[in-house]
């Protein structure tokens, strides 16, 4: 574009200007080979690296049996990422894709499911896919019948792994190991001394001694069989359980043998007794309900009251931290905005120490200072505030402590925005006689409304989710009476969605929380797209 | 940094001083008071507000007692039991844990950042605008929203990956990195955008090529915003706890805000002397780093960085 030297570009030597440029201008055909070649064996290497990637990857998923679209997936990205860079085109292309894999992984993928999980019942009891939970099912049902055949057994080792040499009802012998089931002596390599069994293929008779010490490795010892498995009952007699429930693939029921009961599937992912349909099967799998868990949320008086508290609570405490915090941050810049100050400098400094404080850490601080039996608050003033323990203590101390985190980068906002302000304003309005009061009001405070709006957006949208504070500071109580998940007085949406998925209280329901989550997006949404005019860098965009 | 207000105008105040000659000597008091005398009140007020809890933390971890009750401001004696204690548990394990995570996060994420501020500076494409638009607005919806996808989602991936799955350090630092663009993508192409352009057209007359640009011309002269970009998510790793919590079950995994918030959730009573021990530790690194990058990081917040 130009070869001449710009004003913009004298302060760097490094640049060429002028006739140099002319010159070099001309192919350099060694230096750009060099640098080619450099730049195209770092590519090569790189891709190979990424190639090798996706095969490892396609070779685990295979061989777990992983499903088939999972090996597409990979299959094809790296296809897709060989032709992107080794392509000469889509230059943009190259520098965007490394961030944007990570994003659509672990950002957007993550957002999507969220939707899935809200319209299902995943959670508690209903966590696996219905082939896992049939699995399962199968699993629990083997029992010892009452009449199953016994066997005489042997303990047997060999280094850390245990077998039994087992002798069946009809007199057949046998060594157990759980890794291949029963195999038949006959086939196995059996030394023997004075008629007495010794060893086995590499496993070695053990006395009953040496048994008895290693009496939980033989007591957790189960030795596959068909439709069943044996266990020890004393360290010489094993017996066999057999598999009592079994599933039909072709009928898609499943039957227990012991009651002659037939379980069919429900819609709402359990196995139900066709003749009782109060008796079910755990566990159950994961299904689509649809909207069932949005009506819930807005319907069941349990779930709404609660809800609806949680909602405005959030909006609360997200308008009350913004604008506290602001309120105290500019006081304080305005205060310290004053060249007759002593020390100025040293404050400033001080000022930004609960910033820089790790906030998980300073969350369980002031946990500490504010309870209510020995917390230093209470100590040093005499008195027995319930700070975390009382509803509207708790609000107050929440709202408190937040102030606290949030001033110093307010203070530091309003501190630059002040200095921005141009001071003919004020000289201007001096000779007009305006006080300082009315000088405050119509110079100070617009000006830096409109230098800081996108600031108290972002603030706002950030408290609107602020974790930390309010999981650290009060877990989310003190709780609210009669709810039918986990919800307390200091709950915000993002807290209360943390705790009806993972606090084992509210039976850990992935559907209600991620439906929390969803109806939480929606409102962050919509809250972006109102702000979006307001935050400058848009404007940008186009240039 | 083009959009950082850095005109210092006069202080306020001062157009607040009286006009006229100079009044007498008996006011002088009356009016220092007004308009300065005040302002220590204010000061003193919020030092007091902004230090206490750190002087506070300070005191009790070398006070013997190690419990909350019975705490005084100047321990007696003062004494180093409840750094013992805390020694006891694995937390050297949760501070190098939570560096690895921090570290390589912020790492990672400056130079991913960089990439793309890098296309959206310096070429115009088809979805240049669409896209950093999706970016501004993902930045709205924080990644945490999602954590029980991204938890199922790392249950999932560990059932074939189990070297990323849930419990590992690396399943850790790929989640905060899908969370790397984003408005620091917007902060750092801000910072682009003022390196002059013809820095590199004349560049790429000479022979150099996109990559040899944006590694040995852009990145030296961004090193500010590189430096704050560093420290912010070092910072949102280092202090992130709903996701490490959800992700991290096993002791010798925590990081610190997981392995501190288990240690004194347990027994509040009890274990506060060396709770607040670890905590002292616990800041030690981001304090160094932060008054290490101070003077970039106040420029770097105004242009809209998030924290608090």
């Amino acid at each position: 574009m130009t070869t001449t030297t710009s004003p913009g570009t004298d302060t760097q030597p490094s640049v060429p200007g002028g006739v140099d440029a002319a010159i070099r201008h001309g192919d350099h055909p060694l230096s750009r080979f060099g640098d080619t070649l450099m730049g195209v064996f770092v590519k090569l290497v790189l891709l190979g690296a990424v190639n090798g990637l996706g095969v490892l990857m396609i070779v685990r998923i295979v061989g777990l049996d992983g499903p088939w679209w999972g090996v597409a997936t990979v299959a094809v990205t790296t296809l897709l990422l060989d032709g992107i860079y080794l392509g000469k085109r889509k230059l943009p292309l190259k520098y965007l894709i490394p961030g944007t894999i990570f994003l659509l992984i672990f950002q957007v993928f993550p957002f999507v499911y969220t939707f899935y999980i809200a319209f299902t019942n995943y959670g508690l009891g209903q966590i696996l896919t219905q082939d896992q939970a049939i699995e399962r099912i199968e699993r629990v049902s083997i029992r010892t019948l009452p009449d199953a055949p016994r066997y005489g057994a042997v303990p047997f080792a060999d280094g850390d792994d245990v077998a039994l040499l087992l002798t069946s009802p009809d007199d057949e012998v046998f060594l157990g190991t759980p890794d291949d089931g029963l195999l038949p002596l006959a086939e196995l390599d059996v030394t023997e001394v004075d008629g007495r069994i010794v060893a086995v293929d590499g496993y070695e008779r053990l006395s009953l001694g040496a048994a008895q010490d290693r009496i939980d490795a033989f007591t957790a010892l189960r030795i596959p069989v068909e439709e069943g498995e044996i266990e020890l009952v004393s360290l010489s007699a094993a017996t066999m359980r057999e598999q009592t429930r079994f599933y039909d693939p072709d009928t898609g029921l499943l039957t227990d043998e012991l009651t002659g009961a037939v379980y069919a599937p429900s819609d709402r992912g359990r196995f139900v007794n066709v003749e009782d349909p109060a008796d079910t099967l755990s566990p159950g799998w994961r299904v689509v309900v649809g909207t069932e868990n949005f009506v819930r949320a807005f319907t069941n008086e349990a779930i709404r009251g609660p809800f609806a508290r949680v909602l405005v609570w959030t909006y609360a405490f997200a308008f009350l931290s913004t604008f506290g915090t602001f309120a105290l941050g500019l006081l304080l810049a305005i205060t310290m905005n004053d060249a007759r100050l002593k020390g100025r400098r040293i404050y400033r400094l001080a000022m930004i120490v609960p910033y820089a404080l790790p906030t998980f850490m300073t969350a369980l601080i002031w946990r500490g200072m504010m309870n209510r039996s020995f917390g230093v608050i209470n100590e040093m003033i005499g008195v027995a505030v319930p700070w975390l323990n009382d509803p509207n203590w708790a609000r107050f101390s929440v709202v408190l402590v937040n102030l606290w985190f949030g001033f110093p980068y307010m203070f530091l906002i309003s501190t630059a925005a002040l200095q921005s302000i141009p001071s003919d304003l004020y000289e201007a309005a001096s000779v007009d006689g305006a006080s300082g009061w009315q000088r405050f009001r119509k110079i100070t405070l617009p000006l830096l409304l409109i230098a800081t709006a996108p600031v108290l957006v972002s603030t706002f949208a950030f408290n609107f989710n602020n974790f930390n504070v309010i999981y650290l500071l009060t877990g989310g109580n003190p709780p609210i009476a009669g709810a039918a998940t986990p919800a307390g007085h200091t709950d915000i949406l993002i807290t209360y969605t943390y705790r009806i998925a993972f606090e084992s209280g509210g039976g850990q329901d992935y559907g209600m929380g991620a439906t929390i989550a969803v109806l939480t997006f929606v409102l962050v949404a919509a809250m972006a797209a109102l702000s979006f005019r307001w935050i400058r860098p848009l404007e940008e965009i186009n240039e | 940094m083009s959009t950082v207000p850095t005109r210092t105008g006069t202080p306020v105040t001062d157009a607040t001083a009286p006009r006229g000659g100079e009044p007498p000597v008996w006011v002088r008091p009356v009016r220092w008071t007004q308009q300065v005398g005040w302002r220590y009140l204010v000061v003193a007020a919020a030092l007091f507000f902004a230090l206490f809890p750190a002087v506070w933390v300070i005191s009790a971890a070398f006070n013997p007692t190690g419990s909350i009750a019975a705490q005084r401001l100047i321990p007696d004696p003062i004494s180093t039991v409840n750094f013992e204690v805390l020694f006891e548990t694995h937390f050297w394990r949760w501070f190098g844990n939570s560096m690895i995570v921090a570290g390589v996060t912020a790492v990672g994420s400056v130079f991913l950042c960089a990439l793309a501020a890098y296309v959206y500076s310096r070429m115009r494409f088809h979805g240049r605008r669409t896209s950093l638009l999706a970016l501004l607005l993902l930045q709205m919806l924080p990644q945490f929203l999602a954590i029980i996808a991204i938890f199922l989602l790392m249950i999932g991936l560990g059932r074939f990956f189990p070297e990323i799955g849930l419990n590992t350090l690396a399943g850790l630092i790929a989640i905060y990195l899908g969370g790397a663009l984003g408005l620091n993508t917007w902060l750092m192409k801000g910072f682009f955008d003022t390196i002059p352009h013809d820095l590199d057209e004349s560049a790429k007359i000479d022979g150099a090529s996109h990559v040899q640009v944006f590694f040995t011309m852009i990145l030296p002269l961004a090193a500010p915003i590189l430096a704050v970009i560093t420290l912010l998510s070092f910072i949102v790793a280092i202090n992130d706890f709903i996701v490490q919590s959800v992700l991290l079950t096993d002791e010798r995994q925590f990081t610190l805000a997981v392995g501190l918030y288990r240690f004194i959730a347990e027994d509040y009573g009890a274990r506060w002397g060396p709770f607040t021990a670890g905590a002292l530790l616990a800041g030690v690194p981001i304090v160094l780093l932060f008054l290490f990058l101070q003077r970039y990081l106040t420029s770097g917040l105004i242009q809209g960085a998030v924290k608090g």
